[in-house]
This record gives structure tokens, sequence and C-alpha cells, in this order.
């Protein structure tokens, strides 16, 4: 079954791909039957205990698998992507007024993201999981870039990008140490590492830093807001519901194993408190509507990142919940100002006013997610704060005050940029003429909006689908269980004051005139990447400069290294000085040979001292019993030094000198090139297999190839097609040298 | 292993390598077939010691030189042979055409290298 949905997915995306420009915005419709599907699957999944598992194989060894697993989580998370991409996309439907071009892109894209995004949440292989993640930074860069036009547009995606895919670099390392400390590649394998190994502690730090580069914790927030800039529909989908959640699955299931290490917490509270209160703020101060939701999601995946880190039960049963709810109220509210976007031509709260009255559906919908992310009863996120507040009080130690901090500060800076939201863009103020009503833009952020209040008063059933996700990531520990009413505990106690103070807050910002924030933290994150690029074109700069003997003395230089390991495997019990004193006479005369080759000026002088070199290679066959070699390289190399003679013989006679400084480099090189060779070849004859059978290969040669010279019939008998091909080669060869050096080829050149 | 021929590959390496480098191209073809020598001494160095010509009668198989490796030799060999003579061919046409045998630097690198260097504002990600 998930392969068929993956399929299903694939195959739309094809047609999408191909007829989208025909259909046009129906294309959006078409796609949002894939995920109606998954979605269905999934709910269909949410109380089954036992996984769904497929997986296909493509190296074995390697543990190169596709593998997927869909447990508890799993399925929750498949209901959250499907489910809210079929809302997506019907949304879309009237974002993009009739006619609107290249809907039929944007429809394939988001369908495409959409289908990496399920690989991710099903991925059991890490590998699988890599793949999915970097095709979800990929089609969310095409998605934020879908204004191509636009040069801010671009910047931002860009931004998107680099970000987003430089933390799936960060990742392959991080899971590189990680599966190799914890010794499988499966994740619902991982045993819990232990802190002892280097290795480990630093994989789960970079695997650490990768999630945070996804779900936009500071600092490596800045493409957030910036990916903004994308139609409403994206934003809401990929930056708040799903896309940006990534970061926090992989902490979450990477949680059970990793959570044993001090720097996995560590890292995990510092990304995620710093994320909670520094986004908070920017929510409070900036004038867009849509930025004030994006950075607020900052602040609402720091919290999550927070809680997954620490690990308790408690604590992660509050991120299930919360993760959840956040997807249900942060995606209405985005869907809302994306329709106040389309029907008021703005979204700047300077410029709305009465839209309380003008659009009673989107109001109530977004007071009704409002609350849920402010976290006041009786809806949904009441319950995943209340949960929260709890596990922070649950903790003791240090962690705990930082904690306490983050979960209860945040909590007040969000119900007082809730409150700023609704009053700044709901508010009184004189009227913003509205274009007309669509029924498409405003059934989705009614339906996701009443989901929160739905899942309050079904929390039970609910309660027993999220509390499996939540033991599954908690390393099967219980984990509780969620209440609608905690009962008059501290937790409630700070709830309340939570709410008073926090509403407090946020009337007074609501109506307060004043100036959006300087974005320095993009401004940073652009400089650096123009820097990378700029050291990258400086780098090739140098190292592709064009002289071919450069590239191949440095190719040599680093070829040579790989030498080095075999070093150690030399044995010199298997060396001898020589079979017979001749071949060390021979060797020296080789050698000279050659040497002589180089040191002789002319070129006809080289030719002979070629011809030297190969008469004295003939003599080392000779002596080592291998006559028919002998005959072959002296045919060969009489007709090689006629050749080279005929090519270069009539030419200015002496070669051309090169600085003394590179020849010096040159021979380092070469020398070391020779020496690379001998450690090779020395350390491969310490490790002898077996005896050659010579008794066989020569009762063999007279009795079956029906011939004495074991060579001669070994090479036409035995690999007698080989040798043919050898003809064959020889053949096209002499074909080319010929087409080569005919005379018309030269025509119209000056030849002398 | 014999440490006479296996210093015999590794010098004979060595000096293929120094002319493989240079930049006269008659020079890299002398490179190219030392090499090609290094690889069958090589070969030969690896299959056994010295013996008698593996000839069914003329000796006796334990004092024969094992022949599996001479037989894969002799196709080294030619294969290089005949891939030298194509490089002279190809190098005699280059002389042909523009009248010396030196190696000249990829053009196209060197065309990347001087655009790589021009500077380009951050304002236009779409050129690069």
């Amino acid at each position: 079954m998930i392969f068929s949905l993956l399929v299903l997915h694939v195959a739309v995306c094809a047609v999408l791909a191909r007829a989208g420009r025909r259909l046009g915005r129906g294309s959006l419709l078409v796609g949002a039957v894939p995920p109606a599907c998954s979605a269905l699957w999934g709910a269909a999944r949410l109380g089954d205990s036992q996984p769904a598992t497929a997986d296909l194989t493509w190296v074995g060894g390697l543990d190169l698998a596709m593998t997927f697993r869909v447990d508890a989580f799993a399925a929750v998370m498949t209901l959250i992507v499907s489910g809210i991409g079929v809302l997506v996309l019907v949304y879309a439907f009237g974002y993009f007024g009739p006619g609107t071009a290249h809907t039929g892109r944007f429809a394939t894209t988001l369908l495409a993201f959409s289908t990496a995004m399920l690989g991710l949440v099903w991925a059991d292989s890490v590998w699988t999981l890599f793949v999915f993640w970097e095709l979800t930074s990929v089609t969310s860069f095409l998605l934020v870039g879908h204004k191509s036009t636009d040069a801010a547009v671009l910047v931002a995606a860009r931004r998107a990008l680099m970000v987003t895919a430089g933390g799936g670099l960060v990742l392959l390392a991080g899971l590189l140490l990680v599966t190799g400390a914890a010794g499988t590649t499966l994740i619902s394998e991982l045993a819990p590492v232990d802190g002892a190994g280097a290795g480990a502690t630093a994989g789960a730090v970079l695997v650490m830093i990768a999630a945070a580069t996804k779900s936009a914790q500071v600092p490596f927030h800045a493409w957030l807001p910036g990916a903004m800039v994308a139609p409403t529909p994206v934003s809401a989908y990929l930056h708040a519901a799903t896309m940006v959640k990534a970061g926090v699955v992989l902490v979450a299931v990477a949680g059970p194993a990793l959570s044993g290490i001090v720097a996995w917490r560590g890292c995990g509270i510092a990304f995620g408190v710093a994320s909670v209160v520094w986004g908070a703020l920017g929510a409070l101060r900036h004038r867009d509507a849509k930025l004030i939701l994006a950075w607020g999601t900052v602040s609402q995946l720091g919290m999550l990142i927070t809680l997954f880190s620490v690990g308790t039960p408690a604590a992660v049963l509050a991120a299930v919940a919360l993760l959840v709810a956040h997807a249900l109220f942060k995606g209405a509210l985005f869907l809302i100002v994306g329709e106040i976007d389309v029907r008021a031509g703005t979204r700047h709260i300077d410029e709305l006013g009465g839209l309380a009255r003008s659009m009673p559906v989107a109001f109530a919908a977004a007071v009704l997610a409002g609350l849920s992310m402010a976290g006041a009863p009786p809806l949904f996120g009441f319950v995943a704060k209340e949960t929260a507040i709890g596990a922070a009080l649950g903790l003791e130690g240090p962690e705990a005050w930082i904690v306490g901090f983050g979960v209860i500060g945040g909590s007040v800076l969000t119900v007082a940029y809730t409150v700023r939201f609704l009053v700044a863009v709901f508010g009184p103020g004189p009227e913003t003429p509205l274009s007309a009503r669509r029924p498409a833009l405003s059934a989705p952020p009614a339906v996701l909006a009443a989901a929160g209040v739905a899942a309050f008063a079904v929390l039970g059933p609910l309660d027993s689908v999220l509390a499996p996700a939540a033991v599954r990531l908690s390393g099967g520990a219980a984990v509780g269980h969620l209440h609608r009413w905690p009962g008059l505990e501290p937790a409630l106690a700070v709830s309340a004051a939570v709410l008073v103070v926090g509403a407090i807050v946020g009337l007074a910002m609501g109506g307060r005139p004043g100036q959006a924030p300087a974005d320095r933290a993009a401004r940073w994150t652009d400089a650096s990447i123009d820097g990378a690029v700029a050291v990258g074109r400086a780098t090739v700069a140098r190292v592709q400069h064009g002289s071919l003997p450069v590239y191949l003395v440095t190719m040599a230089a680093v070829a040579t290294l790989a030498a080095t390991p075999f070093l150690a495997g030399i044995s010199l019990d298997h060396i001898v000085a020589w079979d017979r004193p001749l071949q060390g006479v021979l060797a020296v005369t080789v050698v000279g040979a050659a040497v002589a080759l180089c040191w002789v000026g002319t070129r006809l002088g080289a030719g002979l001292a070629l011809g030297a070199t190969g008469i004295a290679v003939a003599s080392v066959f000779v002596v080592h019993g291998a006559a028919d070699l002998a005959l072959t390289q002296l045919l060969v190399e009489a007709a090689i030094v006629v050749g080279f003679v005929l090519a270069f013989g009539h030419l200015s006679r002496s070669f051309p000198m090169t600085g003394l400084r590179w020849r010096a480099v040159r021979m380092a090189v070469a020398g070391l090139g020779g020496a690379a060779v001998v450690v090779g070849l020395g350390a491969a004859s310490g490790n002898p297999v077996a005896a050659p059978p010579l008794a066989e290969l020569a009762a063999a040669s007279v009795d079956e190839g029906g011939g004495s010279n074991v060579v001669n019939v070994i090479l036409t008998d035995i690999r007698g097609l080989d040798t043919l091909g050898e003809v064959l080669v020889l053949a096209t060869v002499a074909l080319g040298v010929q087409a080569l050096a005919r005379p018309s080829a030269s025509r119209g050149s000056p030849t002398p | 292993m014999n440490a006479a021929l296996l210093l015999a590959v590794g010098g004979l390496t060595a000096v293929g390598l120094y002319l493989l480098t240079g930049r006269s191209l008659s020079r890299i073809i002398l490179g190219y077939s030392l090499l090609g020598h290094a690889t069958v001494v090589a070969l030969i160095t690896a299959g056994g010691p010295a013996g008698w010509p593996p000839i069914a009668g003329q000796a006796a198989p334990e004092d024969m030189s094992n022949p599996l490796p001479q037989a894969l030799t002799l196709t080294a060999i030619v294969i290089s042979f005949g891939l030298t003579l194509f490089l002279l061919a190809l190098a005699r046409r280059q002389r042909t055409l523009s009248g010396d045998d030196l190696v000249e630097d990829d053009l196209e690198d060197r065309r990347i290298a001087a655009a790589e260097n021009a500077p380009t504002g951050p304002e236009d990600p779409v050129a690069t």
C-alpha cells in the first residue's frame, strides 16, 4: 500500500507536469486526489498498533534500500501532511483566480512536495529519510520562487535553498556518524546510543544542527520569514504545517536513540528556547500579518524542538499534541491572511480595518484558531499547552529553569502576539474595501479552525491515537494521557497567569503604530551566502586554470596518497633481491635507459632511447622465462621507434625547456608516484592466495589445446574471443592512423 | 616478489609520470610508453618467480614460469602498442595543423576562470 500510494502521487505528478498547462486551475483539484487517498489511508491506520512496512532493496550489502515504516506517529503525520495538503490545494483553487498563469506548474510542484514530505515521515532507513529530506528542500525552493520574475523573490528562494540544503549536508555527515556508532541504518532499530563516543556525540550535534536549519531555529531562522514571498498556500502548507516540521520530526524520531547524549539535549534546548523567545519578539514587532505569523512559527517550532529534546515522556506527549494543534491553528491563520490578502489587496496591519464585520466567517475562524494558538480553553491548543507546562514543571535541575523559562515565557509572548494579531487585523479602523467572496478561500480555514474545537470535544479518542505515537517517540515509556480539564494543579494556575499577562501585553501592543524592524539576520545570511559563492568562484578560478600538466600533477599527487594504507601491508618475508642475478643488472639497465630517455635533448635521440628501454624490457622477459613476451616486445618496439621518428623526426630538434621550480615539482610527484606503485605491488605480494596450477595448465595445454606452448594455447584457445577482440582493436587503430595520416587531412594548413 | 624488478617498475613509473606531465606531446607519448612498460613488468613480477619458458615437454611443470600472467601481459603489450601508434598519429596531425607539438591550455577552462574572477553583485542570482 505504501508503494502504491507513492506511485499514485508520482504518476499524478507526471500527468500534471505534461497536462498542467491545458488543465489550468483544474490541475489543483486533480492534484488533490492522491493526498486525499493518503489521508484516508493514514486515518484508517491511526489506531493500528501494528506498523505497516515496505522496502525495496537496492544494494543489500551497503544497506542501501528504500525502507518505509508507518507506525503510530507516522500515521498522525500522514494525516497532517495529506489532510492539510488536500485543504491547501482546494484553497489554492480559490486563491489563484481564473486565468492565472502557471497554476499547472504550481499544482505539480505542490504535489511533488507533498510526495516528498510523505516519504520523509514514512522513511525508516535514514538514507531514505535523507533523500526525501533533500527533495523537500528542492521543492520548497521551487515553490518559494514561484513568482520567478521578481528579484526579491529569487533572493528569498536562494536563501531558503542554501540554508536548508546546507543543513542537508550537515545531516548527511551527522547520519554517517550516528549510524556508524549505532550499527544500524534503520530508525526503528536505533538503540539508545550512550554519550561515551566522540563520534556519536559529534553526529548527534550535527543532526540537531540540520534539524535547526530545516525548522528555522535561531540563528538559521532568517529564511522562513523571507519565504513568505511565496503564494500563501505554500506558506500555510510548507512553512507552517509540514516542511518546517521535518526538523522537528527528525528530532522526534531520533530522540529515543540520542537523548542520552548530553550535547544533544543541550543543543536542542539552546536552539529551542532561543527561537521561542526571539521568534515571539519578532511576531510582536512586525507589521505584515503574514510575517507576524511566520515569526510566530519560528517561536512555536522552538517550543517543539525544546520539548522533543527534553525527551521525558510527558514532554514528548505535549510535543505531539502541540505538533497537531500547531498544524491546525497555524494552517488556518495563514489561509485566513491569504484570503484577506486576496480580497483586500494588502496584509499590512496599518491598512486593515473593520474586517470583523466585513469578513465574519474568517473572523470567527481566526478567533478560534487564535485562541487555540494562545492556549485558551475550550480548544485543543489549551490541552497541548497545559501538558507542556506540566511537563516543564515536572523537570529537575538547571534544565527545569531553562525549559520552564522557555515554555512559560514563550506562552506569555504567544498569547501577546496572538492578541495583537487579532486586534490589529480585525480590530476597528476605517473599513477596508474588499473584492467578492470566494467559497474555496473561506472553507478550508474554517474547517481547520473547527477541527481545533472538535479535537477538544473528542479528546478521548484523539488521546488513544496520540498517546501511542508519543509512546513510540519516547522509546516505549508510558506517557500518561491528555486531559481536557487537568484539575486544580500548579500548571493550571500558571496557565491562567500566562493568559492574563499575555492578554494585557498584547492589548497594549495591539493598536500601537510603529516601524517593522530591519531584518538583520536575513542580511547576515545573504552576506554569508554571497561570501560562500565568492570563495567558490575564487577557488574555481584558482583550481580550474586550464593548464593540463598541472591537472595531471594534481591528480597523480592525490592518487599517490591512496597507496599510504598499503605501507603496513609490505612483508619482507616474501621479497627476495632477485631470482637470477641477471635480473638485477637488467633492472639497472631498464631504469638507466628510461632516465637517459629524459636526459636526451633531441627527439631522434629520445626515440632511440625509447627503443633501448624496450629492448632492455624484452631482456627482462627472456630472463624471466617469457619467450613469447620477449619476441612480441621486440617487434612492437621496432615499430614504435619507426613511428616516433616518422611522426617527430623532422621537427625542431630539441625539446622546449620549462621552469626549474615546476620541473622540481614534477620530479617530486613522479618520484612519489613510483614509490606508491612499489608500495602497492609490494603489499600485494605479501598476500599470495594460491600457488599457480602449473602442472594442470601444462597437461591441459597438451591434452585439450593440442599445443605444447602454454601461453599460446591460453591466447588462442582458452581466451580466443579476447584475442579476437584484440585483433579488432589493432584493426581499428590501423584505420584511425591511416585516416589521420592521409595527406588530404593537411589540406589548407601551413605545413612546411 | 622480486625486489630488483619491483624497483624497475617504480623507476619506469616515476620517469613515465615525469614525462607525462610535460608540455611537449612527443615526451607525453614517451611517458605513456614507459608507463606501459612499467605495467607489463609489474604483471609478470606479480605472477611469480622466474623459471623456464612454459612449454610442455621442454621443462618440468614446477620449473616453469607462470604462463597465465604472460598471456595477459601479451594482450597488454599489444593494446598499448596500438594506443601508442594512435597517439603518434594524433601528434603528427596536431603538428600538421598547428606547426608544433605543444599541449595548449584548455581555453574553455581559461575562459571560465576569467569569468569567475569578474565581480558580480548579489542582486543577480539568476545569472549564476
